[in-house]
């Protein structure tokens, strides 16, 4: 009885917690080879969220344009601010809060006005906030969003490696 | 004054300084800033009127630098530079929010009070800013003087 009632403690506590990642298109993991194409980048904002599969550089007149923009949006908390003040449950760690958070990141490979080859990718983040866990906060879930989208797009681009050589010709 | 009644009216006083320890003099309601200058962003940082965490007031930080306290119905226009900004609050868990800032842009940062074990909880997130000019629109300027911690 007393093993029923710390398992079931134990999974109360632990229900308010965690942060879930999902990120689209799911992709296979290659092993890292290099890939990387040069042109004129357009992008504004920090280069480390850059797939490090483009880089700047090459003869500017024969060079692709790639462009990179992401964008974050952020969810509304779906649990009203007055429920857990009279949710007894949020005393054994149910959620008090939530945290939602949606990240595109879509890059652009175009010549002659053309776009040749467009990547993008979606990271969804769902966290739930207890009393006792209230786990990373807006910006940390961003930062790691904006890396999981920029590997999703290295990924990508990897598998696409053949594809691109030859378009950039 | 009996004993017990003396008891209740001092436990009522406590209760009315703890509520009130939290509100400040607000300035005139929500007004739109017309002119922002040409290299910077434009972000308000607002607090809608709620009951939950009423008495409940934070800082709002960018790096170690504050930029408001944040009471309950109050808003701040900040004039921030473009860039990755991080804006934080702390009372016993912390919150932090990043902006993409450009300039000439505006931005609305919306901070709440959540439940929290001793002391309500910060929370910051940004919002839309059809959502954002809404719920504005009831906030009262805070005052800089009302800051508790100046920025240097």
């Amino acid at each position: 009885m007393n093993k029923l009632i710390c398992i079931i403690g134990t999974l109360l506590l632990l229900s308010g917690c965690g942060t879930t990642y999902h990120v689209v298109p799911e992709v296979i993991h290659l092993p890292s080879t290099d890939c990387t194409i040069a042109g004129i980048l357009e992008y504004e904002g920090n280069h480390d969220y850059l797939p490090r599969t483009i880089r700047e550089g090459g003869d500017r007149g024969s060079m692709p344009v790639i462009r990179y923009a992401y964008h974050v949006g952020y969810g509304k908390d779906s649990i009203p601010e007055i429920f857990p003040l009279f949710n007894p449950l949020s005393l054994v760690g149910f959620p008090v809060g939530s945290d939602s958070l949606v990240i595109v990141g879509a890059l652009d490979i175009v010549k002659a006005g053309e776009t040749l080859k467009q990547y993008s990718a979606t990271c969804v983040i769902d966290k739930n906030r207890s009393l006792f866990y209230e786990g990373d906060t807006f910006s940390e879930l961003r930062k790691k969003g904006l890396f999981m989208v920029r590997e999703n797009i290295e990924t990508q681009m990897i598998s696409d490696r053949e594809f691109l050589s030859q378009l950039l010709q | 004054m009996s004993v017990p009644l003396r008891k209740l009216v001092f436990s009522l006083s406590l209760l009315l300084v703890a509520l009130l320890s939290g509100c400040a003099s607000l300035g005139p309601v929500y007004q739109k800033v017309e002119t922002v200058p040409a290299d910077r962003g434009l972000v308000y940082i607002y607090r809608p009127s709620s009951f939950v965490g009423g008495g409940v007031s934070y800082d709002v930080k960018v790096g170690e630098t504050p930029v408001t306290t944040l009471y309950n119905g109050g808003y701040y226009p900040y004039l921030s530079a473009p860039g990755e900004v991080e804006f934080w609050a702390k009372t016993e868990s912390r919150s932090a929010v990043t902006l993409d800032v450009k300039a000439g842009e505006t931005y609305f940062l919306k901070g709440t009070v959540g439940v929290g074990l001793l002391v309500g909880r910060p929370h910051l997130t940004v919002v839309p800013n059809e959502t954002g000019a809404g719920e504005i629109a009831g906030c009262k300027l805070i005052p800089e003087k009302q800051m508790t911690a100046k920025a240097e």
